[in-house]
């Protein structure tokens, strides 16, 4: 009976844990992703047998939208050729930036890490002059696009690589059969952008895919307008910058978080926008069910290799409406790979980046990730299409997005989207959610001693 | 010297030594760290004498706010994991078939992460695709289909139920175990006298259950105050804030490299968790020693 009893148990333990483990890849892609992290991505397979080559792991520490599969079958392709094996250590996005810098800040960080690049942020956040190695020595630096390299300087040292399309911006990508049917012309306005919305949801589609869940994607609706700011109220970014003015003083922010609101509250973000997660987003996408969500051009090769019947031609582009603009928001930042300056791997680590800069690897990069049209390094071949070369096209006023301009923004990014998420819920207003943007720069400039803040 | 000790003093040097280097000396420093402006964006330390605590209670900060939200996590876990784990308890100390099995799935839940926990029922509480609410309104009960971690009014709450669902096994354990050591002839004696099943709960094994129920209730106060992994597992703290609390708001600022703040919040939480641990044990255990 006793060993009945220890066998059935036994077989219910791991029954339960197949079906946890079940759950978590069926549902969440989130959670699939998760539990890649903890149980590690390894591309160490295949080669462990060849004596001659470097018998070496190197960790690799990485957002869940900052890897891609392209990437990691190149890794295997790198462990085929050097032996050295590559544990891809792949973290939810929501829990990415906490976890980033506080095993940084504890000194145990993986041999290479992804983050945002920026030229403020790499010092403030990161302290890249400390926590990362200089590449500036390597073969492939020079080929760096120079305004995404200048991000990711500092003193003229390179201290990372590129890992995404910089060219890309943020836009709302818009279905564009839905429009057709519809008779919807492209909004110029935040006004005919509710007109469009109405319509939209009178049709019975949700308007706009949103995920708040991410804690990241969110966010963009505000920041990525900065340039329409910067218009409405000049010398606001240079203000904010020298601490002469503030988030909390600014009539323009304040009406795009209030825009932002009013489209949530006339239900044009659906039902499960709090629950819904941007890896799922074109697969909503391309079911149908959503006309509109901000992304970035790799969109519609995404959408099309869902397999439904749209296709990346049917997905359309326009800028994000807020404040009406009308300016194109450019961002030469972007995830990029950094070394950790503790690292016990640094050789290998740097043989990795090398693999991934060679121009062949790079065009597979490409070619085989659809949210890339091109990589910002000199020499590779774009693929635009024509329909985001009309996009660009479109928008005559280029102008920069407000996390890459204002100091001590990008790093609360996900603070951002906790503020926003309590703003569209109700918990708190547009005026909080400013004053609480200016007290998180206000803590992070004094706690870096900037002038502007201490004086 | 008491002649009546049977071991001499120099025993307890060695785990002494140990304990004071590797918890109190540590802990002490910590506390020092919360007088300083100690950060990942400088090299330099200064004192700064109270501004950490001074910001920590400030009005502006949510703080207060994570205090309260921790302090009804452990009111509210602590009373239902005590009141479910002792029923339970209860329930299974009798003879009934299967009662190991039914023991092994109770307890089931406390030997699995909390983080795997913590992404299954973030599965199963989705509201569009989730098990939980799929379930619901296949039989009918669409108004039960509640957005359970992504509403800000009911998150924590759904927080708190997953905690219990976990812990409660764990404490009933320990309930069995002090049901069993109960001498079986006060029960009988009692049936003899014609008890009730209830007076016989209330008379004999409550009472002298009082000390393990001081135990599980130190545990299940000490674990909620210091509450994170189910928290940052299940919500991130999220939606907005809702379900902050102390140890998720320390683990920010710790992941913001304002080290010293973070250290006043976990200093802060040393001493209320000292007291309240100190007094708890004191006050439950009190007819214990007077007898």
């Amino acid at each position: 009976m006793k060993r009945f009893l220890l066998v059935a148990l036994a077989a219910v333990m791991l029954v339960s844990s197949v079906a946890c483990s079940t759950a978590t890849t069926n549902t969440s892609a989130t959670s699939a992703v998760a539990t890649a992290a903890t149980t590690g991505a390894s591309t160490d397979s295949s080669t462990a047998t060849e004596a001659t080559k470097q018998d070496v792991t190197i960790t690799y520490m990485v957002s869940q939208d900052q890897l891609q599969d392209a990437e990691i079958a190149l890794g295997q392709k790198f462990t085929e050729a050097t032996g050295i094996k590559v544990d891809y250590q792949v973290i939810p996005s929501d829990q990415y930036v906490n976890l980033l810098t506080t095993k940084m800040n504890a000194g145990e960080c993986a041999d290479i890490f992804s983050s945002q690049g920026g030229q403020f942020d790499i010092v403030t956040q990161l302290n890249v002059e400390k926590n990362a190695v200089d590449l500036s020595g390597e073969s492939w630096s020079s080929t760096v696009d120079p305004l995404a390299a200048a991000e990711l300087s500092v003193d003229g040292k390179l201290y990372g690589q590129p890992i995404q399309d910089v060219s890309s911006v943020w836009a709302i990508a818009y279905n564009t059969k839905i429009f057709t049917d519809n008779n919807l012309q492209v909004p110029t306005t935040f006004a005919e952008f509710k007109t469009v919305c109405e319509t939209i949801k009178t049709a019975g589609i949700t308007p706009v895919y949103e995920c708040v869940s991410d804690g990241w994607h969110h966010v963009l609706w505000f920041p990525e307008v900065g340039a329409a700011y910067e218009a409405a109220e000049p010398g606001l970014i240079d203000n904010l910058n020298s601490n002469t003015t503030t988030f909390a003083s600014s009539a323009v922010m304040k009406q795009s978080l209030d825009q932002i609101k009013e489209m949530v509250d006339a239900g044009y973000w659906g039902e499960n926008y709090m629950s819904n997660a941007y890896a799922d987003a074109a697969k909503s996408f391309a079911s149908g069910e959503y006309a509109m969500v901000v992304a970035n051009q790799g969109f519609g090769a995404e959408v099309e290799a869902i397999g439904t019947e749209l296709k990346a031609s049917d997905v359309g582009y326009f800028v994000i409406p807020l404040v009406d603009n009308q300016i194109l928001n450019v961002n030469p930042v972007g995830p990029s790979r950094f070394i950790y300056s503790g690292s016990k791997n640094v050789d290998a680590a740097k043989q990795y980046l090398a693999y991934i800069a060679q121009a062949e690897n790079l065009q597979y990069l490409i070619d085989n990730v659809s949210k890339n049209n091109t990589l910002p390094f000199i020499g590779v071949t774009d693929k635009y299409s024509e329909t985001i070369k009309t996009f660009y096209a479109t928008y005559a006023t280029h102008g920069t997005v407000l996390q890459t301009t204002v100091k001590y923004l990008n790093p609360q990014w996900m603070e951002i989207g906790k503020e926003l998420a309590a703003l569209i819920l109700g918990d708190s207003t547009s005026d909080d959610v400013l004053k609480n943007i200016d007290k998180n720069r206000a803590d992070q400039a004094t706690a870096a001693k900037d002038p502007a803040w201490n004086e | 010297m008491n002649e009546r000790k049977t071991y001499p003093l120099y025993f307890v040097y060695g785990a002494l030594i140990l304990y004071v280097a590797l918890c109190v000396i540590p802990g002490l420093i910590g506390i020092g760290y919360s007088f300083t402006d100690w950060s990942s964006y400088s090299d330099e330390i200064n004192f700064i004498g109270l501004k950490n605590f001074a910001t920590i209670f400030s009005p502006d900060e949510n703080y207060v706010e994570y205090l309260s939200n921790t302090i009804l996590f452990t009111l509210v876990t602590t009373i239902c994991k005590s009141v479910i784990g002792l029923s339970l308890a209860v329930l299974l100390t009798k003879k009934i078939r299967g009662l190991n099995i039914h023991r092994a799935i109770m307890y089931m839940p406390a030997v699995i992460s909390t983080l795997i926990v913590g992404m299954t029922f973030k599965s199963i509480l989705n509201p569009q695709i989730g098990l939980l609410n799929e379930s619901l309104r296949s039989i009918g009960l669409d108004v039960f289909a509640l957005k359970w971690l992504t509403d800000s009014k009911i998150a924590f709450w759904s927080v708190m139920a997953v905690d219990i669902w976990k812990g409660v096994g764990y404490i009933m354990t320990i309930f069995i175990a002090g049901i069993m050591a109960i001498s079986p002839a006060y029960f009988e004696a009692a049936e003899i006298d014609g008890a009730t099943s209830w007076q016989k709960f209330k008379s004999i094994t409550l009472p002298l259950l009082m000390p393990t129920i001081a135990v599980t209730t130190v545990l299940n106060v000490l674990y909620g105050l210091k509450v994170f992994d189910i928290v940052y597992s299940l919500t991130n703290g999220g939606p907005g804030y809702a379900t902050e609390v102390l140890y998720t708001g320390v683990y920010k600022e710790f992941s913001q490299g304002r080290y010293a703040v973070g250290t006043t919040l976990s200093s802060v939480m040393f001493v209320v968790m000292l007291f309240v641990g100190y007094f708890m044990i004191k006050i439950m255990t009190k007819k214990e020693v007077e007898e």
